[in-house]
């Protein structure tokens, strides 16, 4: 009895993260998308004066250049999106074929693949990911996401390692396999359907830390060159300035910390939708 | 205390403090401390060290033949007197009595010619290199007498061999050491970080008026700011945006003040390449440029338009300002008859720290209205250094020049951007054998207006320079020529 009484508000409570979730990342998607057909500005125009503030012609007034912020962090959104989506794919693409090919390795093969990835994920991403940009010829987009990609993998692919050897000692695994199926059938029908709620959450978190190590790699300048508008430049262009014209640099980090807690919160309650030992408790 | 005297207190603060620091009573032994973006990259001049080497040892560690003062005259400094003969091609130089090395070694003629052997060396980096290349021979009849010959006159040898750092010739690499005759000794060096000079009690001359002096570097200005207002260090050598000048200007605990700068910032093109190789095109991407837009995106209300690589402080500045103005129109047509009427793309080296990725933006969005399409590739100081300076590699790129009296780099067609024009070439030669400054003037002067008229390079502002310090620290130099900042007459009261 007593545990309904305590589960009934968090029944309410979970949709609620949820949809703050979904709102967060909903307004970022909306203004990446909308900034590929509309924008206020020509993100490259001149359009203002010097450190404008806030005005009716620009809602989050101009940098130096007097270039309209308001675009630029409409263009950010697009930038943070792009990022995280491809790091995630690509982080998916390698992690879970690594992670699955490990579950199913023999013993000494899968210990190394193990060990590697444990030294791996030791490595903070950001480190990763300034690596493989400072070993690419020049930075831009496409190198900042791979980069990021290929530092995420390492932590899908052991995931993906654990879960798939939870499902592999399964009696129905046992049962597939003695009635001949292939091990590929046996991971697309079997496995993959069984760890792909947990890992979707995963990913969820992962396109936070995307999100979050993309800025950082554009404000050390490692991440696309300009003018490409991601919020870490624009932040790291803004700090100058920051006691002359402060929303340059509070804007940028405003949309940052709302889409990463976006995500968090969206990663939150799907994870409690998905997941039924949690609901139910 | 009731308000009254608290006010009463604060009145009278007001009224002693300033009397207190320009009184005589300083802390001899005080240790200085001053912020600067400027880390060099080693402790020798001639092994691409970069600005900050002059800014931390120029007559402070190392000291020269003659002295480029703050003021901007040339003074006899190691120098106790010299001849030159009637055809201008002996000059007889007696060393000052007395000197010693910080090893203990005294100072001899054959460490003269050690040191300015140094610099003409092939081995040596030195942007100065060719501006002694008339030198043909350096004897040394006694141990206080230094005898150099020319193979053409050279009325600027004594403001060249200011540049010339009088090291010791027992030591051979001072990359990470040093071995000169100034008021300082090298202290600790810590990379990436701070670089301590301690009080050379030996010391020939006047002794300093402080007991060490610590360079503090910083990568990015926000934080020299804020090291100055958390009370850090004592001393900016130069602010790098007006809007860091808004925590300081009246504020009684800091002085600002501003100097005659020799910094230009400027979009240098390789003009050995095309499209660059081309005059109309580069006088085209001058007219694109809107200056006075760009210099009040980076400074404000500071700085100044010159229109030249020739600064006021140089006896050879003319307004050039009117040179290519900027004009779109024309800017288009130029390029229509350039044979790119549709424009062009190019890719602009741009180094990581501020300004130029700003203003590689700003030019950017510039020259898209004329068709021009800018790559902006951001690099380090380092790759600028391998790539650009020394490789040539490159099609275009932006860097902030800061020495004085540098036109003679477009005298030099092995120069990095590469620009060879053979009647600036020749005027810019024959300057040097002029028999009188008034000569070498008007020569310098005719030199300018014609690398003007080529556009050489786009000329984008020249920077002011802003000192900002604590109140209670005074007699540092203001107009920091060749990035030279002198720190022996600092006093920090206490």
């Amino acid at each position: 009895m007593t545990t309904e009484i305590v589960a009934a508000p968090q029944r309410q409570r979970r949709p609620l993260i949820l949809w703050a979730g979904l709102i967060l990342v909903g307004l970022h998607v909306f203004a990446g998308l909308l900034s590929l057909v509309w924008l206020p500005y020509d993100p490259t125009a001149m359009a203002g004066g010097r450190l404008e503030g806030p005005s009716f012609l620009h809602w989050v007034g101009t940098d130096r250049l007097g270039r309209d912020l308001f675009t630029q962090m409409m263009i950010g959104s697009r930038i943070a999106l792009t990022v995280g989506l491809g790091a995630v794919a690509i982080g998916a693409a390698i992690g879970v074929t690594l992670g699955i090919l490990a579950a199913f390795a023999t013993r000494w093969l899968d210990d190394a693949l193990a060990a590697t990835l444990d030294i791996l994920i030791a490595f903070p991403t950001l480190l990763i990911a300034m690596l493989v940009v400072a070993a690419s010829d020049t930075a831009n987009l496409w190198s900042a996401i791979i980069a990021l990609g290929i530092a995420l993998s390492a932590i899908v692919a052991r995931l993906t390692r654990i879960l798939a050897k939870r499902v592999l000692v399964m009696d129905y695994i046992t049962a597939a396999r003695t009635s001949g199926s292939s091990w590929p059938k046996i991971v697309a029908i079997h496995i993959l359907p069984n760890i792909w709620p947990t890992l979707a959450v995963n990913f969820a978190l992962q396109f936070g830390l995307a999100v979050i190590a993309e800025a950082s790699l554009s404000y050390l300048g490692l991440g696309a060159p300009p003018p490409n508008a991601s919020w870490g430049r624009i932040l790291q262009e803004a700090q100058g300035t920051v006691y002359t014209a402060p929303l340059g640099a509070i804007a940028p980090g405003i949309a940052l910390v709302s889409l990463a807690i976006g995500v968090n919160l969206l990663a939150d309650g799907l994870r409690d939708a998905i997941d039924p030992t949690r609901r139910s408790r | 205390m009731t308000t009254k005297t608290l006010l009463v207190a604060a009145l009278l603060a007001g009224v002693t403090l300033p009397a207190a620091a320009f009184a005589q009573e300083y802390n001899a032994d005080a240790t200085i401390r001053i912020g600067s973006l400027y880390e060099p990259q080693n402790l020798d001049n001639t092994a691409g060290a970069g600005q900050g080497i002059n800014e931390a040892f120029n007559g402070n560690v190392y000291e020269a033949l003659f002295e480029l003062t703050d003021a901007g005259s040339v003074e006899p400094k190691l120098v106790d007197s010299y001849e030159t003969s009637e055809d201008g091609l002996t000059y007889t130089f007696k060393l000052k009595p007395g000197v010693t090395f910080h090893s203990g070694d005294p100072l001899t003629a054959a460490d003269v010619k050690y040191s300015i052997e140094r610099v003409t060396a092939e081995a040596s980096k030195s942007s100065r290199k060719k501006s002694l290349s008339t030198i043909t021979g350096i004897e040394t009849p006694d141990d206080q007498t230094v005898v150099i010959t020319l193979s053409a006159r050279s009325i600027s040898l004594p403001y060249n061999l200011s540049y010339v750092w009088i090291v010791n010739d027992a030591a051979t690499d001072i990359t990470a050491t040093e071995d000169g005759t100034g008021p300082y000794t090298l202290g600790e060096w810590r990379r990436g970080s701070a670089l301590a000079l301690e009080r050379n009690d030996a010391y020939w001359g006047d002794a300093p008026t402080n007991g060490e002096v610590i360079y503090t570097y910083f990568t990015d200005a926000t934080a020299l700011n804020n090291a100055l207002l958390t009370n850090a260090v004592d001393i900016i050598t130069s602010v790098q945006s007006p809007d860091s000048l808004a925590q300081f200007q009246g504020n009684s605990a800091y002085t600002v003040t501003e100097g005659a700068s020799t910094t230009k910032e400027i979009l240098a093109y390789n003009d050995r390449v095309a499209p660059f190789d081309n005059v109309k095109v580069r006088k085209a991407l001058a007219r694109a440029t809107d200056k006075a837009r760009l210099l009040n995106s980076i400074w404000g209300e500071y700085g100044t338009l010159i229109g030249s690589f020739v600064p006021p402080t140089d006896p050879w500045y003319v307004d050039l300002t009117s040179v290519d103005a900027y004009d779109v129109e024309s800017a288009k047509a130029l390029l229509a008859e350039a044979g790119y009427p549709d424009g062009f793309e190019f890719t602009l080296d741009t180094p990581d720290y501020d300004p130029h990725p700003i203003v590689a933006q700003f030019l950017q969005s510039e020259y898209a209205k004329i068709g021009v399409k800018v790559n902006i590739n951001i690099i380090t100081a380092n790759e600028w250094y391998t790539k650009v300076y020394q490789a040539h590699d490159f099609q275009a790129t932006l860097q902030e020049h800061v020495n004085h009296r540098d036109i003679v780099f477009y005298g030099n067609p092995d120069f990095y951007w590469g620009y060879n024009n053979p009647d600036v070439v020749k005027l810019i030669a024959d300057s040097e054998s002029a028999a009188t400054e008034a000569e070498q003037t008007e020569k310098l002067t005719e030199a300018n207006k014609l690398i003007a008229e080529d556009a050489a390079s786009n000329w984008l502002y020249l920077y002011p320079q802003i000192v900002v310090s604590a109140a209670n620290v005074t007699g540092y130099p203001v107009n920091g020529l060749n990035s030279q900042f002198f720190a022996y007459d600092i006093q920090k009261a206490e």
